[in-house]
């Protein structure tokens, strides 16, 4: 029973942070049409900086954190305007360019911070008893907590602000939106910046517990994409649930069933929902 | 007709390529017509009819495992072997191509990289069939081993996959293929059987992919999962945009130009695959047409200029 809630706990805690990064590709799907494959270079991006900023120039880890999420953010715009934008319009170019752009960095890695896995300092040390059933590591529950945090902090985003209004708007009806005054190519870039700096956020939060190399990057974007197609293209709320369902999916998976077939369950998922319910979970059904 | 004889006059000068190349010079000749083979099925199916499939790779992994795992644990010759590659490769081709066809765009290319990713994990995990990451040893296609027979081998095989994919091209499925990646709405009214065309690109595409990857793996006598890995995928694609994708010559200038460039590159070792990608990036970015289509502009250029 401890066994069984200890991976259900390892799930909902991996789950969260797929729905974080899962969140930014959401984002930038139901705003632009764009699937982002290089997201996950951009997390691992943001575990290299974090690293960076606290250890080699000694901030402080929590403040390293953050000044790293801002400079994905600022990478983010600038990829938008150098390579998304000549492609709007076109959504298999946009794919292309990505994909493209994700080998680049991801051998640009390997050339400037090496083979070798780096990680940033832990914030917190020890772990906790939780419920007396079983002992967790305190940065992973903070890791948690950070996500969590992001996660409800997104949401309000979307959901109180003008800019929030905006990306809803958009998403619903592009034309529309430009009819009424929205400026979209402002949008596009705003959001494609803010999505990256969700992946920069997971990247920061997820780092500390694994350490980055310069292709664990891929692995974080095809689970994006596992999470995001489940929970339904561009839905915020589908990606949360859908994070959640496969954290837990791959953790029991892998206790119960087969630990080297762990990842092939997110593509399984990924099929069989885009051949039978291709809106996926909470999608609306235009696909 | 002066277009076949250009053809002809590239493929004499090809086939005499092995009087004079090295042992090292002629290695890189045939994995540039593996590439070239790749590249230019690949554009068939993306370029073409607009479905940017992510599985390219590994339908060549599914004729190379294929034909190797009969010929090491049942004893077939690969003469044989090979054919029943293609075929399980055209099959899957049915079935993905059947199981995209409620997708378009970018839903597609997840499905086929979903599909690429699986595959990849059963071979590097079933370690007792294809001995995983260490890799299969194969025997080669047929008789002792030799690069000569092997470099004309893939050279028939390229220059009739070629041939074959021209005659494609100009026939109504060409138009048919060009037609459904323009707007097939408008397709689907003019009477083309959208479903179909779509579903006989895949077939096509996955069949010649996996000769090219049969023929691959019974050259170098081993076979990994790196086939089947996005890495070669990435090559494919680069090579694709580079020398211009939706044209017919452009992947083969492209996949040449490649392998040329890799040999000369090859001394930085693993950032060789970096100056690809900023080439790639570089080309995707300001020249979308590839080298074919900056050819074209300049030609157009000058024959403005000229009048």
């Amino acid at each position: 029973m401890s066994d069984f809630s200890l991976y259900l706990t390892n799930g909902l805690v991996m789950g969260i942070i797929y729905a974080l990064f899962a969140l930014g590709v959401a984002l930038i799907v139901g705003i632009m049409n764009v699937i982002n494959f290089a997201h996950g270079e951009l997390y691992v991006l943001a575990g290299y900086f974090s690293a960076l900023f606290a250890t080699a120039l000694g901030f402080h880890p929590a403040l390293a954190m953050a000044m790293s999420t801002v400079v994905i953010f600022v990478v983010g715009l600038l990829i938008e305007r150098v390579f998304i934008r000549p492609t709007y319009g076109n959504d298999m170019y946009s794919l292309i360019v990505t994909f493209i752009l994700s080998i680049v960095l991801q051998n640009a890695y390997l050339l400037i911070f090496g083979p070798y896995p780096r990680k940033p300092p832990n914030l917190v040390t020890g772990a906790t008893n939780v419920f007396s059933l079983f002992m967790y590591g305190n940065q992973r529950l903070l890791g948690f907590g950070l996500a969590l945090v992001v996660i409800v902090a997104f949401f309000i985003l979307i959901k109180y602000t003008w800019f929030g209004r905006v990306v809803r708007a958009v998403s619903l009806d592009r034309d529309m939106a430009a009819l009424v005054g929205v400026n979209p190519e402002r949008v596009n870039l705003i959001s494609f910046g803010l999505g990256c700096a969700l992946a920069g956020a997971a990247g920061v939060i997820l780092t500390p517990i694994f350490p980055v190399t310069p292709t664990v990057g891929v692995g974080v974007s095809l689970t994006a994409f596992v999470v995001v197609v489940l929970g339904g293209m561009g839905s915020f709320a589908g990606c949360v649930v859908g994070g959640l369902v496969l954290g837990v999916v791959e953790n029991l998976g892998a206790a119960y069933l087969s630990s080297a077939y762990k990842q092939l369950f997110g593509f399984v998922i990924l099929i069989l929902v885009l051949f039978f319910r291709p809106a996926g979970l909470f999608g609306r059904q235009r696909v | 007709m002066q277009y076949w004889i250009a053809a002809i006059v590239a493929l004499g000068c090809f086939a005499t390529l092995p009087f004079f190349l090295g042992q090292y010079w002629l290695h890189a000749a045939i994995m540039g017509l593996f590439y070239v083979m790749m590249a230019s099925s690949w554009n068939l199916l993306a370029g073409y009819t607009g479905q940017v499939s992510f599985a390219h790779a590994a339908f060549a992994g599914i004729g190379a495992y294929t034909s190797g795992i009969l010929a090491v644990k049942a004893g077939i010759p690969p003469l044989i072997g090979l054919p029943l590659g293609v075929a399980l490769a055209a099959l899957l081709g049915f079935a993905l191509g059947s199981l995209c066809i409620r997708m378009g765009g970018i839903y597609l290319s997840l499905t086929t990289l979903a599909f690429s990713e699986i595959l990849r994990i059963v071979v590097t995990n079933e370690y007792e069939i294809t001995r995983g990451t260490m890799g299969l040893k194969i025997p080669p296609l047929f008789g002792e081993y030799s690069k000569t027979v092997s470099f004309y081998v893939l050279l028939i095989a390229a220059a009739l996959m070629l041939w074959a994919i021209r005659r494609i091209l100009d026939s109504d499925l060409g138009t048919s293929f060009r037609a459904v990646q323009n707007d097939e709405t408008a397709a689907s009214s003019l009477g083309i059987p959208v479903v179909r065309v779509r579903i006989i690109a895949f077939v096509i595409a996955g069949a010649m992919a996996g000769l090219a990857g049969s023929l691959y793996g019974h050259y170098l006598m081993l076979i990994t999962p790196h086939v089947l890995s996005l890495d070669l995928m990435f090559l494919v694609l680069a090579m694709t945009v580079i020398g211009g994708m939706g044209t017919f010559v452009g992947p083969i200038i492209g996949a040449l130009f490649l392998e040329v460039l890799s040999e000369y590159i090859r001394v930085y070792g693993e950032f060789h695959i970096l100056i690809f990608g900023l080439v790639a990036l570089a080309a995707a970015r300001f020249a979308p047409e590839g080298l074919v289509g900056l050819w074209r502009g300049y030609f157009a250029r000058k024959v403005r200029s000229g009048q």
